[in-house]
Parts: C-alpha cells; structure tokens; sequence
C-alpha cells in the first residue's frame, strides 16, 4: 500500500509538473499580457515601459521565466499577482471557500437528485415514469449550460425577482446563511440541473446491470425485502462505476466554476481566473491552474481508494496475477 | 443608394435582434432625456450602489494599470489640479492654476490651507515633493512622463510649491493629478503597502471594507474639507459579471449608476429611459479613425516605408479616394443614433481643440481620383494596376459588435469604387500587442485597421508618439513608439517639436492647428467619429458626471445625492 501511495504521489508530481510547462508556455505565447495595458499610453516613456517589463520578470526568456517561477514555488512562495500586488496565496485564499462552497453544494445536489432518480428509472424500467424521466434527462443534457445561467437570471431574477443574479451576499446587509443560500439557489440551480441529467442516465444505465446479477436472485431468495435487496446489493454495486465518473467530473465541475461564477458573479476562482488570464496575470493563472490540477489528480487518486470500499474484489498496489 | 439602405437596414435589425436578446425587450419610450427636475435642497444620508464589470487590482496610482482603477481610487485621493467634467485643468488642492515662469522653467502652485489628510495627517508642501520622489521611484509603475524631467521641489513654505524643470515640459498641467501622503509608506516596499488597497487621501470617500471579487465599500472620510460633504452615508462599488447584466441592474435599480458603456448601448439605454436610465458623456479627444500602413505589410517593420511602398496605400490619391467614399454621416446616423459627432481632426476637442472642415463625401470624385491614378476598373467590379487588384484587409478588434458593423457598411461603401475589402478580425489582445509579442501593429503586418486613439487633453505626447518620425516601431529602437502608418514628414516633425519647447497654450493651439490641417491632407488616418466616455445613470442620483480625465465617473462623487 505504501508504495502505492509512493507511486501514485510521483505520477502526479510529474503530472503537475508537465501541466505547468504547457500552461506557462501557452500562456506566454499568447501575444498581449499585462504589459498591454500600457501600449496605448502615450505618457508611458520608453523607460518606463523597459521598467515594468523588468519589474514583472518579463524581460527574460520563457524558459528562464519558467525556471525562475518553478524555482520560487518550489520554496513555498508563490509569487504576487501582478494586478493587485498581494500575494498569490491571499488573492486565491479569498475566493477558494467561495468555490468549494459553491461546487460542493451543486455537487451534492446533483447525486440527490439524480441517485433515486435514476434508480426510480430502473427499477420502472419503459414505465411512463422512466420515459418522462429520460425525456427530461435528454433535455437537461442538450441545454447550453452558459445560455440557460441566462435564463434563469432573465426569469427568476429580472421578471419574476424571487431569486437575486448576481453575488454571494445583499449589499449593505450583515452576512447571514439564510441570505447566502437565497444567492446560491440559481447558481447551485444551474450547475445541478444540467449535470444531474447526465448521472441520472449513467444511474440508470449502472442500475439495470446489477439487476439482472444471479447474487440480487441469491439476496431476494434468502427473505431480503425488495428494498433491502436494491440498497444494499443494487444500489451499492451499481455506484461503483459512478465514483469514477465523479472522479472526472470534478475537472468539469471547476470548468463549470468558470462560467457559472462568471454568470453570476460569483467571487470565487473561476472568476478570478478568468479574469486575470484576460488581463495577463501570469502568477495567479498559474496558481490557479496548479491548484485545479492538484485537486483533480487527488480526486481521481480518492476515486481509486473509494473502489477498495465499494468493491472488495479491487486491491491497490497488488499487480494481477499472471 | 436603394441598396444600400437596404443593406443597413439589414445590419440594423440584425443589431436590434441581438440586443433584445442581451436584454429583455423593454417598452418603446420617447428618447433618452436629461435630467429634468432641477434639484433643490441636497438630501442627506442614503446609500448608492454603482456597478462596474471590472474589479480594481489596486487603488494606488503608483501602481494602477487601467482605467476602472484611476477612476475608484480618485474618490480618496485627488491631486493639485484635476480634469473636471468640461475638460478643463481646475485647481483641488491647489488654490488655482499654477504660474509659470517666463522660461518655461518654474511653476509655483499655492496649496489650499488646512486640509488633512483621512489619516488626520496635515497636507503640505511636503506632501508634494514625496509624491515626485514616489512617481520616479523604482518600483513605482506609474507614467513619468514630465516628473522626469523635475529638477527639484521646493518648499518656501508649507503652503507654496516651486517645482524647478531641467528642460520645458509643455503639458505641465497634467502633472500632480495625485497626491500621495508622506505616511502612506516605505518606497523599497512598494508592493506590499496597506496604502495599495486602502488609500490615504484628501478625498471625500475612504475604504470601509473590500471583499475581493464582490464589491468595495467606501465611507465618508471625516478629515474632508468641504463641511456636510458626501451628502451620502455609504458609497457601494459592485464588481458586476458583465455589462449586459450592468444594464439589467441599472434598469430595475438594483445600482444607480453603471461604468463604462459604449456608443453600442445607446438602443438599449434609450429603451431604458421610461425606466428612469440616463447617460453621462464626456468628450474624451478621441475618434474611431482608419489607420493606413503606408509600408509593404510583407516587410517587418521597415523604417523606411517609401523604400518599401505599400502597394495600394502609399498613393495620397487612394487615400483621398477611400476618405471621400466615406459617408461619415450615415454611419454616425444608422449606427450610433446620431448621437456622436462625425469625426474631423486629430484634436476634436479640450483646450488645444483645432477643427478642421468636415471631409467630403462624393464616390464621383473618388472615382475620378483612382482613374487619374491608373487603377482601372476589371470585370469583376475590382480596381487593378500593373497585375496588382484592390483589395485590403481592415482589421478590428474582434467581438466588438459596432465596429464589426461599422466594417460591414464600409465594405459596401468602397465597393462603390471598385475596392474590395476583406474583413480579417482579431482579438484584442493580438491587435494590441507590443513589439515583443509580434503585435502586428508594431511590426505593420496589415493593410487598414480600425480601432480608437486620441489626444486626450494635451496633444503633446499624443502628436508625437503617433505622427512623428522618431517614433516609427523598428527593430533598432525596439518598437517604440506608435506610428504605425509609417508616416513621415518633416513639417509635422518641426512643428510637434516646437510646440513641445514652449508652455505659452496660444501658440502651442497655432502649431497644433497645423499638424491637424497637415494630416487631413496626407491622411495617415480617416477621422470615422468622435469617441465619448459614457456611463449610465439612474435619475434619481444627482450630480453625476464624468469627467476625461482620470477620475471618470467618480468626478461628482463628493456631490452625489439621492432625490427621493
């Protein structure tokens, strides 16, 4: 199991470290940056200009740039933003529990939703209820996710005004949870209703094939209820192939952070990285992209460990037998 | 012409379409009108949210980057003298305008007494020099466009001012438009003060609370020196997702004030009016304008573009051909609402302003012009000569759904005489590249291209960095400079020169006047429109404004109040 872990810990270092050099490489490939901002100042001088260029480290080859930013992260410091000049770490710190509160939340309701819906599905497998169901699954799946943000806040927050658009709080309130969970409700909305269509599918799809096994005919034969036999012994074999696609999901839910934040404006990273990617923020684009990918790399790393406890037949570090 | 309206008929429901779509459909209202009611007695108290869809980095001038930051941090700091709302240089801190000596060498400034800081801190002379002292330090980020050439800051007394040149700086009244506070700390750590994102100011609003990505507050500050100013108890910068969703907001109330529209939001914000919206514009000095390339784009960056010709553009007389195809009018009419001015002179207006005769519109004559200049009419409807067709790229900014209009109805307007134009957009960040990115600007890879630059308020860094020939970009001085048409001529040069030698604003505005009227004729650049500065606003907030210079829409600030 140790070395395992030791394995799994060096593929992942390797991992981030290759991201790294395609992003930085990407990233200042790309014409522009920070120093555009001063391009069409007349009164910024020629020295000035030479000035900031040294000052944000541009002034060095990309590889040197590269070496230089690794060297410093390396040590523990990442850098500070080259818009706001605080450090890396602070302007991601702001915004991170912003994010995890905000995808978690979506998260969990979308297996709410689409765990016993999908079950439902199959277990009525054709009835009136699984066609419904698929329908809607079907629609959910095909709606642009950026279009129907849009209309949720053209709807429910402009027309009907239940519900706010924008933000995290009510400007000039005190912060109070109620008042927070009023602002998530579009947000988690969106993100839940879009994504739990594609795992009430895969819950379907996952539930039918255990059904049919011989050991849901052994569990009914020896006396369980029939809801006994679908938790315990349906339900729980059929989330094995869910875990791993949660494990994919989450790069797609911290995507999904990028336009559902930036939607409604909600202050988290996906937002501050987009922003700062149009603005040229190399320290904090990298960071962000760093820490995206940590996280998915760990979640696809839990996903293997949640196999063990789902499946006994799976054991890590033991390579077959021949 | 019945094909032509047609065809902006079309571009215009395609834009009316598209803008129902960013907005619901809201009733048809009579035009947007001014505030009316004229307001009497300002009432006390009250909280304004205004939304902006860009967050400040920082809110220290030192090291502010873009605009949204010199306009939010100038509602805590404020300088000697200041751009308001007209354009015009007016004393804040200092009591009036500063003198100039006969030499051009000393300007002498008188400072308002008993001013404090909102740290409770006393504004001096002292205050001054280390502002200087900051702008020129090492990591300051600032533009030290005419602090470098200041000899010394004296201080006869608290309360005078002499600031000493090595050489003339002609558009001195620019300079101390801010005031950074002796206490607001340490130079060698620049980057890391509490002063960047917390300001210490004379202003009449300081930071309250910042939490990053959703919203600044501002409270007022108690040391402000106009007695019961800011009427306000509570100023709310909101970071808003986006404009459209700006628009939203400003139309059901939810903020009172947005920053930052475009000509392009005139339907919706004319929609908006029954709603209680209505907009604040400035002449900035700016105008949408063509831009030439006088040198062969296959070539990187010549500094000679009469050793390397382009091959349609360097004949004046295409120039002047494409120019009077140019139904200026309509495009100000159909697209913008008529609501701008038909663009003229590099200096529309502001103190130096030089206006020019507006440009003929007749294809006629342009026609006759190519035909005198050998480029003959082919089968197809396309000009040639020797074996070369008429065709040029314009280039934009892409996404920029005015201009990409802007560029369909000139496509249709140069076909009239046998020019074919070949839309080729690209996203901003590549039109505005800089040397070392391969910016095709700087490196005059394009034929025509489309975009917004003017003078400001002071033409004089503006006339030299754009029309003078020291500031060609090449390789030897590595892309400096913004003349990317290439354009040289050695009376524009002198005179740009002299004007930089003297102070004395009567000749300056003569020699200006004549770089202007020089320019129409060798049209380096087409004048398309003149550009504003516009943020919306809700009725019922008085006294806003918006002003050319760096404060923008925060110009009024002090003043604002709420009509019940």
């Amino acid at each position: 199991m140790l070395e395992y872990l030791i394995r799994r810990l060096l593929q992942g270092t390797i991992t981030l470290v290759a991201i790294s050099i395609i992003v930085f490489g990407l990233a200042s490939a790309y014409p522009g940056g920070i120093m555009n901002a001063y391009e069409e100042n007349p009164d910024v001088t020629a020295e000035d200009y030479a000035r900031l260029r040294a000052k944000y480290g541009l002034d060095e080859p990309v590889p040197m740039r590269y070496v230089r930013w690794l060297g410093s992260v390396l040590t523990g410091d990442w850098g500070n933003s080259f818009v706001s000049r605080r450090p890396v770490l602070q302007e991601i710190g702001d915004r991170l529990g912003n994010t995890l509160l905000l995808m978690g939340t979506a998260l969990i309701v979308t297996l709410l939703i689409a765990i016993p819906l999908g079950v439902i599905s199959a277990l009525r497998q054709y009835s009136m209820v699984d066609t419904a169901l698929t329908a809607l699954a079907f629609a959910g799946n095909s709606l642009p996710v950026f279009w129907f943000g849009l209309l949720l806040i053209m709807v429910f927050s402009v027309w009907l005004g239940w519900f706010p658009g924008s933000g995290m709080t009510t400007l000039g309130k005190p912060f109070s949870i109620p008042d927070l969970l009023w602002h998530m409700v579009l947000p988690v909305t969106m993100l839940a209703l879009v994504t739990a269509a594609g795992y009430m599918r895969y819950m379907r799809s996952a539930m039918l094939d255990v059904i049919g096994q011989d050991y849901m005919r052994t569990a009914r034969s020896k006396g369980l209820t029939e809801t006994q036999v679908n938790v315990r012994h349906g339900l729980r074999n059929a989330l094995i192939p869910l875990v791993t696609l949660l494990a994919f999901e989450i790069p797609l839910l911290f995507g999904g952070a990028l336009y559902t934040e930036t939607i409604f404006a909600w202050p988290g990273m996906g937002r501050l990285f987009y922003e700062r990617a149009v603005k040229g923020d190399m320290p904090v684009v990298m960071a962000c992209v760093i820490i995206f990918s940590a996280l998915t790399i760990l979640a696809m790393f839990l996903a293997d460990l949640a196999y063990t406890v789902l499946d006994p037949r799976i054991q890590l570090g033991k390579r077959k037998a021949a | 012409m019945i094909w032509r309206r047609t065809f902006l008929s079309l571009i215009l429901l395609t834009a009316v379409v598209m803008s129902a779509c960013a907005a619901p459909a809201a009733p048809a209202a009579a035009p947007a009108t001014d505030q009316t009611a004229a307001p009497s007695e300002p009432v006390r108290g009250g909280a304004v949210v205004v939304g902006t869809p860009q967050e400040p980095g920082v809110l220290n001038p030192l090291l502010a980057s873009s605009s949204i930051e010199d306009a939010i941090s100038s509602l805590t700091i404020e300088g000697l003298v200041q751009v308001d709302d007209q354009g015009n240089y007016v004393p804040v801190l200092a009591e009036a305008l500063p003198t100039i000596s006969e030499d051009g060498l000393l300007a002498t400034y008188k400072l308002k007494p008993d001013i404090k800081f909102s740290n409770g801190d006393p504004f001096t002379c002292a205050d001054v020099q280390f502002t200087v002292e900051a702008i020129l330090s090492d990591l300051s980020g600032a533009s030290t466009s005419g602090y470098n050439r200041i000899d010394a800051v004296e201080c006869p007394d608290d309360l005078t001012v002499e600031v000493y040149f090595s050489e003339v700086y002609a558009p001195y009244l620019r300079l101390f438009s801010y005031i950074i506070p002796r206490g607001a700390g340490d130079l060698t750590a620049l980057d890391a003060w509490d002063f960047n994102r917390n300001p210490i100011g004379t202003g009449a609003w300081i930071v309250k609370e910042w939490v990053a990505g959703d919203y600044i507050e501002f409270m007022p500050n108690p040391n402000y020196r106009e007695a019961g100013k800011p009427y306000l108890d509570s100023l709310i910068v909101k970071i808003l997702p986006s404009r459209e969703v700006g628009m939203q907001l400003l139309g059901s109330g939810e903020i009172k004030a947005l920053w930052d529209i475009t000509e392009a939001d005139f339907p919706a914000l004319e929609s908006m009016a029954a709603q209680g919206v209505s907009y604040a514009g400035a002449q900035t000095g700016e105008n949408e304008l063509l831009l030439f390339n006088f040198a062969d784009p296959a070539v990187d960056a010549p500094a000679d573009a009469s050793a390397n010709p382009h091959p349609i553009l360097n004949d004046v007389r295409v120039r002047e051909a494409i120019q009077l195809a140019i139904d200026k009018q309509e495009i100000v009419d159909t697209l913008l609402y008529g609501n701008v001015n038909v663009g003229t002179t590099v200096i529309p207006n502001g103190t130096f302003a030089c206006p020019q005769p507006p440009s003929e519109f007749n294809v006629e004559k342009a026609n006759a012009l190519l035909d005198t200049a050998g480029w003959t009419l082919g089968a197809d409807g396309i000009r040639e000569k020797d074996g070369v067709k008429m065709e040029l790229k314009i280039t934009t900014t892409s996404g920029n759904l005015l201009r990409e209009q802007t560029e369909q109805v000139l496509v249709e307007m140069l076909k009239a005489i046998g020019l074919n134009l070949i839309i080729e957009n690209v996203p901003s960040d590549v039109l505005f590249a800089g040397w070392d990115s391969n910016g095709m600007r700087k490196h005059g890879q394009f034929d025509i291209l489309l975009y917004t630059t003017g003078p400001f308020l002071d033409p004089d860094s503006h006339l030299y960095q754009n029309y003078h020939s020291n500031n060609i970009p090449t390789a030897e001085n590595e892309g400096a400079g913004s003349n990317y048409s290439r354009y040289v001529n050695a009376d524009v040069d002198a005179w740009i020169d002299e004007a930089a030698s003297i102070t004395d604003v009567e000749q300056r505005r003569a020699l200006y006047c004549q770089v202007a009227a020089q320019i129409n004729q060798d049209l380096p650049r087409v004048f398309l429109y003149e550009r504003l500065l516009l943020s919306g606003y809700r009725t019922e907030l008085q006294n806003f404004k918006v002003s050319p210079g760096p404060s923008d829409f925060t110009w009024g600030a002090a003043d604002w109040w709420l009509a019940q």
